[in-house]
């Protein structure tokens, strides 16, 4: 017998996901995937945004990481908490690990969730976790051909953090290059170029997590 | 890639309508794959197989899965014109102008399955 089902494959995780973002509503809890390939920075800007905000709001981060508690830690060294999933070897995060480690919180006493997703630059743009917004995170050494060989993670964030500009008189990397590439597969997309080591332009990352607070508390 | 879990949960969602609608052995599944949906279809034959000879209690010896292709497509806002996105994906080919909005080729679906009457 012959059965048509046209199920979404991402059925159960989109689910997951719906369960998350309803809990993050009622808490008013503004929630950002951070998604990256391997070191370009994602642990980094974390400490530095912990480190900067924590007077102003109560933050909290989520690791995902394919074994250790190493990020975690680093978060928890700047004051946070942090609670670590690890995927033990998935590439990804997906909304049922997330949903698993929500209990660890209490949502009424957080204001800000960053969950710093798995390092790849494939697999875990595809999964909703239920947050209000995904950011993408490319880094100087990585080079300019990254925007257009990961359309798909570009396309579907909107907002990338072009970590390492410290590094720019060191290597041929085009700012102006990434923000055609940007603007050309998804033009509702903007890039801040930032240094998580210098500090430069991290005031510009800060204000738009403020603007972005200020209307998830609003709604 | 993870086409190992993605065909984890296809299989999860095909075995729990099945039991529903009492059937026995899974012999056929057939699924929807985007051009830009995030998954190799390649790579998805191959964890099929696995699966299938992993589980006889689930899948009849020949079980077979079937893909059909869904090409990607994006229409310009500006001149209505559709093109097949490749890289630049919003970038129109006529306009020149990053006015494209994707309309297919992100679909993920299980479209059916068959299974032995019991
Ligand atoms: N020069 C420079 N180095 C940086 C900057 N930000 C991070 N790094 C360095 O890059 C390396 C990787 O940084 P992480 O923050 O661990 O990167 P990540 O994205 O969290 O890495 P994974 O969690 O393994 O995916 C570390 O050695 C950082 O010190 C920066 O702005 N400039
Ligand atoms: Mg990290
Ligand atoms: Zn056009």
């Amino acid at each position: 017998m012959k059965v048509t089902l046209r199920t979404d494959v991402l059925t159960n995780n989109n689910r997951a996901a719906e369960f998350n973002r309803d809990l993050f509503q009622t808490t008013k809890t503004l929630v950002i995937n951070l998604m990256s390939s391997p070191g370009a920075g994602k642990t980094t800007l974390l400490e530095e945004t912990v480190r900067v905000l924590s007077g102003k709001y109560r933050i909290a981060v989520i690791e995902g990481d394919l074994a250790t508690e190493k990020d975690a830690d680093r978060i928890r060294a700047m004051g946070a908490k942090a609670v670590q999933i690890n995927t033990h070897g998935g590439c990804h995060l997906d909304a049922r690990m997330v949903a698993a480690a929500l209990g660890e919180f209490d949502f009424e006493e957080i204001d800000i969730l960053f969950i710093e997703n798995v390092g790849n630059l494939v697999c875990p743009s595809g999964y909703d976790l239920g947050q209000n917004h995904k950011v993408a995170v490319l880094s100087v050494p990585e080079g300019n051909d990254k925007i257009p060989k990961y359309p798909q993670m570009f396309m579907r964030t909107e907002l990338v953090l072009l970590n390492k500009i410290d590094l720019l008189p060191y290597l041929d990397f085009s700012v102006e290059e990434a923000r055609q590439d940007l603007m050309e597969i998804n033009p509702e997309s903007t890039l801040i170029p930032v240094s998580a080591r210098t500090r430069e332009g991290l005031h510009e990352w800060f204000f738009w997590i403020e603007g972005a607070y200020a209307k998830c508390v609003q709604q | 890639m993870h086409e190992m879990s993605l065909m984890g949960d296809i299989i999860q969602l095909v075995q729990e309508d099945a039991a529903v609608n009492g059937l026995g052995k899974i012999e056929k599944i057939e699924l929807i794959v985007g051009d830009i949906a995030n998954a190799m279809p390649d790579a998805l034959k191959m964890a099929f197989d696995i699966f299938r000879d992993q589980n006889p209690h689930i899948f009849s010896e020949t079980a077979e899965l079937v893909i059909h292709l869904e090409e990607a497509k994006a229409k310009c806002v500006l001149c209505d014109s559709e093109y097949r996105p490749e890289q630049k994906i919003a970038l129109c080919p006529s306009c020149n102008i990053p006015s494209g909005k994707v309309l297919a080729g992100e679909t993920f679906q299980v479209l059916s399955y068959e299974g032995s009457n019991r």
